[in-house]
């Protein structure tokens, strides 16, 4: 029934079709164009050709009308920022439930005292150097997409205007330096991220969530993993985009930038959002695994349970420490101690 | 209240660039800043047109819907203003603007944008009336003066009309009427003969 339905649509919808066609020919007579209707047609750059010129020199000072701007505002007015704020709202919702459900993850085990070195102190300070970049490029970003309908009612104009003008200048000056440490981080953890055998069995058992017990995990698990490359790909993207909207002088078309702020958002909005998450799990959501970013060591039984296989080549090449060489180098060391108060003190 | 509008007439604009040069005389506009241009279409071909062109001030601007600080208010005469001290500089008005009128001197640092300027109207501020800190953030206030804008008041051809839309488009009809409204008789080098 349907499918005849169907055919009586598609034959009517030939019929007006070659009607057309054959009503196409030249007509005889004069054909006027309204000189009027020409004007106005190029002025709203209807067909996107042939822009005007002007004496004032200019990018795009030729332009009468651009009706990409009325999209673009559009664009960020009703979606861009409705469904931005409802991700970054809707993430920490989701992370706040899935702590009340399921808890701290706890070590099986407990801890043994025996440590492992997982991080560098240079590989932590770049990790940190990202972190503490992109988390005040993420709020400082955020005051500009949200600051007017959440926080402009609560403080006023001024107060506010005060607020989002230290946010844009940081936001500007900070901006470059979170492509040099992403260099660094894509420099420093690339080869470890690299996609390996077992790492599909990660992703089907859903990293755990799936089935009894831990998903079996490398040095990184496959989660870890798509999360840098996540980090690498769209922060170059942000990057990119970012520097474009930073420097207005370098002759971009406003065309440019309105693309450029689109996909800038998108992009952090994405990362913002994963990111919540990469620190829940990273701190209160799993025992034992803020160690390993704090001073570099971790628990080898940590290390069993979260990645295996990589707890197992610790066992065979005999890597690990006792409780006492632990406290040892902690107390010696000059670097583990200091770094910490030196993050915090940033 | 009025509802103050641009008009330009494109049969009329011969783009002498003096209502550019009257606005950046008269407001002591920072260098790199326009508040209005001419922009010629079709420039040395049939049909050739020019239009002035600057802030529009549109009833539904869509500048003070992007803006993040909510810098924009509308006057009870329609003329669409900004609060320099609350303006950030970050640059969506201009993204949004489709005429381009919102300029950005360029700041110190790394030419980062300072602090938007647009064509007032020729009526100031938020500051009041007439005070050096008015005149020095948005140039004179001629409306409060009982003056139309500078632009307009000294077009040679008096293509560029500034004053309550009623007014303008009254002007403007009588003009049609007298042209005669047919694309036959409005610019009969326009058209395209033939087929």
């Amino acid at each position: 029934m349907k499918f005849r339905t169907l055919l009586i649509v598609m034959c009517l919808a030939l019929v007006p079709f070659q009607a057309f066609s054959q009503d196409d020919k030249p007509e005889p007579g004069v054909f006027m164009k309204d000189p009027g209707a020409e004007l106005w047609r190029q002025v709203r750059q209807r067909d996107m050709e042939g822009v005007g010129i002007s004496q004032v020199r200019g990018v795009d000072s030729g332009v009468l009308i651009n009706a990409r701007g009325d999209q673009w505002a559009r664009f960020r007015m009703t979606q861009l920022s409705t469904y931005g704020g409802f991700a970054i709202a809707g993430i920490f919702a989701i992370v706040i439930l899935f702590y009340v459900v399921r808890g701290r993850v706890p070590i099986e085990g407990g801890l043994s005292g025996r440590m492992v070195k997982r991080f560098t102190d240079y590989e932590r300070v770049v990790h940190w150097t990202l972190a503490i970049v992109f988390l005040f490029l993420a709020l400082t970003g955020l005051i500009l997409l949200l600051g007017r309908p959440v926080l402009l009612p609560l403080f006023g104009k001024e107060v506010f205007s005060l607020m989002a003008s230290a946010s844009k200048e940081g936001h500007n000056l900070f901006g470059p330096l979170f492509l040099v440490s992403l260099i660094m981080m894509l420099i420093s953890f690339a080869r470890r991220n690299i996609y390996e055998k077992g790492d599909l069995t990660w992703l089907l058992r859903g990293g755990g969530l799936i089935g009894e017990g831990h998903a079996s995990g490398g040095f990184f698990n496959m989660g870890e993993k798509t999360w840098y490359w996540m980090v690498i790909l769209i922060g170059l993207v942000i990057s990119v985009s970012g520097l474009i909207l930073v420097s207005p002088s370098l002759g971009q078309g406003r065309v440019i930038m309105e693309l450029s702020h689109i996909v800038h958002t998108i992009g952090a909005l994405i990362l913002m959002t994963v990111s919540v998450g990469h620190m829940y799990l990273g701190s209160i959501g799993s025992e034992g695994s803020l160690e390993g970013m704090k001073t570099g060591y971790v628990d080898i039984n940590w290390a069993d349970a979260h990645h295996d296989r990589w707890g197992k080549v610790c066992h065979e090449q005999d890597l690990i420490i006792s409780a006492e060489e632990y406290a040892r180098l902690q107390g010696q060391k000059p670097g583990a101690g200091e770094m910490e108060t030196a993050e915090q003190s940033k | 209240m009025a509802r103050m509008k641009f008009f330009c007439d494109a049969e009329r604009c011969i783009e002498c660039n003096a209502c550019v040069t009257a606005c950046k005389n008269e407001h002591e506009v920072p260098w790199g800043v326009n508040r209005r241009r001419v922009v010629t279409i079709k420039d040395g071909e049939q049909g050739e047109r020019s239009l002035s062109v600057a802030c529009m001030h549109c009833s539904d601007a869509p500048c003070a819907t992007v803006c993040p600080v909510d810098c924009f208010y509308t006057t009870g005469d329609g003329i669409v203003l900004h609060d320099k001290d609350i303006c950030i500089g970050c640059g969506y008005c201009f993204y949004a603007c489709p005429f381009g009128a919102p300029q950005f001197p360029e700041d110190a640092a790394f030419a980062s944008r300072g602090k938007m300027d647009k064509c007032t109207f020729c009526a100031g501020g938020p500051e009041d009336d007439h005070t050096s800190d008015e005149y020095k953030k948005y140039g004179r206030n001629r409306l409060s003066e009982g003056k139309l804008p500078l632009c307009a008041e000294m077009c040679s051809t008096k293509a560029l009309l500034a004053g309550d839309a009623d007014v303008v488009a009254d002007i403007y009809r009588k003009r049609i009427i007298n042209r005669g409204a047919s694309a036959f008789n409005w610019g009969v080098n326009d058209l395209n003969l033939g087929g």
